[in-house]
C-alpha cells in the first residue's frame, strides 16, 4: 500500500541519528501572543501589558505553548512536509527555559536524536527530535523532544 | 484551583468542561502551526492511516490549556464572589510528558480533567510552590486521546520570608539577577 501523498518522500530508512535541522526563524509580534493568548492562555500575564510587568515573567510574554506551536510550525515547514509523517506520538521534557516577549524573534536547531522501528507496527520507524529553540540572543527558551512516526519503505518480516 | 498552594489537595480531580472540535478549526490550527496534509487537507487525509483529518495533537493540547485557564479563572470569581482573596498562580517551567494516544477527529467532543499529583515549595523562588499538574482527556467514547504532566508556579498564602529572604527578593527585581535566579527556578 503506497501512499501516494508521500511516496516521493524520505522514509524511515534515509533518515539518520545526528541529522540536525535547521528551523529558521520566527518573530512573534504583540498581535500574535495577544491573538494566541486570547484563544489558548488568557492569562494576565499574556494578554495585559500592565498585569505582565507585575508578574514572575517581567513583561508581556508568549504563553509557552505558542512558543510550542511556533517550533512545530518551523519543523513542519523544513522537515516534517518532506518526509513520510505518520503523525506525532508526543512530546517529552518540555523545558520552557525562559519567556519570549512582544518581538523576539526565534529560531533554533532539532537534531534528529534516535531511530527505532515500532515493535507493533512494522510499517512505521519512530524518530526521536530534539529541540534547541533560542532568542536573537542565542538565549535558549524552549527544549523539548518530540517522537514521530515515519513510514518504512521497506518492511521487515 | 485557583486555591493558595496550602490548599492544594493532591489528586482531588477537577472536570475542565469539554469541547467539541470542528472541522473548520482543526484546519485553521493546522494552517498556522502544523500544516501537514492529515490535518490540513480533507481530501489528502483519506490517503493517511488516519482515514481523514485528525487534530494537531498541539491544538488537543493547547485546547485543554485553555479548558484549565477558564476553570482557575471561574474558581477565582466564586472566591472573589465568597469575600476570599483568591490563590495566585504563576507561568510554568516546563512538563515531562505530553501524549497523543488516540487521534482527535472532527466533530469528536473531548473532555479534559486535571489533577494535582504532587507538589513541593520552590527551591529558587522564594514564597512560590510548584505544582505537579496532570491532564488527561478522552472522547465521547470513553477513548484516552491526551495526556500531559506540566509544572505551575503557585504563590504561598503563609509565607514569612527571612531577613536574607528579602534581600533576594530585592536582588530578583533587578533584571539581570532576577531573569538568572527565574531561570534556575
Amino acid at each position: 500500500m503506497t501512499n501516494s501523498v508521500t511516496r516521493d518522500r524520505r522514509h524511515f530508512e534515509d533518515l539518520q541519528v545526528g541529522e540536525v535541522i535547521d528551523l529558521g526563524r520566527t518573530k512573534v509580534s504583540k498581535e500574535m501572543i495577544l491573538q494566541f493568548a486570547r484563544e489558548f492562555d488568557p492569562l494576565p500575564f499574556h494578554l495585559d501589558e500592565k498585569a505582565a510587568k507585575a508578574s514572575l515573567l517581567g513583561g508581556l510574554a508568549a504563553s509557552g505553548w505558542q512558543t510550542g506551536a511556533l517550533t512545530l510550525r518551523m519543523l513542519v515547514d523544513n522537515f516534517l512536509s518532506k518526509i513520510a509523517s505518520a503523525g506525532g506520538l508526543g512530546f517529552t521534557d518540555l523545558k520552557w527555559k525562559a519567556p519570549v516577549m512582544v518581538d523576539d524573534t526565534i529560531g533554533g536547531t532539532a537534531v534528529i536524536a534516535g531511530l527505532r522501528r515500532s515493535e507493533s507496527h512494522p510499517q512505521w520507524g519512530i524518530v526521536s527530535i530534539d529541540f534547541d529553540v533560542r532568542n536573537q540572543n542565542q538565549h535558549q527558551v524552549m527544549t523539548l523532544r518530540l517522537a514521530n512516526l515515519v513510514d518504512v519503505r521497506e518492511i521487515q518480516a | 484551583m485557583t486555591r493558595w498552594y496550602e490548599n492544594i489537595v493532591l489528586d482531588e480531580v477537577f472536570d475542565l468542561g469539554q469541547h467539541t472540535f470542528g472541522q473548520n478549526e482543526i484546519i485553521r490550527f493546522a494552517q498556522a502551526y502544523d500544516p501537514q496534509y492529515f490535518h490540513l487537507d480533507p481530501s489528502l487525509a483519506t490517503h493517511s492511516h488516519f482515514g481523514g483529518i485528525v487534530a494537531s495533537g498541539w491544538h488537543t493540547a493547547a485546547v485543554g490549556h485553555g479548558k484549565m485557564v477558564d476553570a482557575l479563572e471561574a474558581e477565582e470569581a466564586k472566591l472573589r464572589a465568597q469575600g476570599e482573596e483568591p490563590g495566585v498562580s504563576g507561568p510554568s517551567p516546563g512538563g515531562s510528558k505530553i501524549e497523543f494516544p488516540a487521534p482527535v477527529r472532527p466533530g469528536d467532543t473531548i473532555r479534559y480533567a486535571l489533577t494535582v499529583y504532587d507538589k513541593r515549595l520552590s527551591n529558587s523562588l522564594p514564597g512560590w510552590g510548584l505544582l505537579f499538574n496532570r491532564i488527561t482527556a478522552w472522547n465521547q467514547h470513553g477513548k484516552p486521546v491526551y495526556l500531559s504532566e506540566f509544572v505551575g508556579f503557585s504563590k504561598l498564602r503563609d509565607y514569612r520570608p527571612t531577613l536574607g529572604t528579602r534581600v533576594l527578593l530585592a536582588l530578583i527585581k533587578l533584571p539581570l539577577i532576577g531573569g538568572w535566579l527565574k531561570r534556575r527556578a
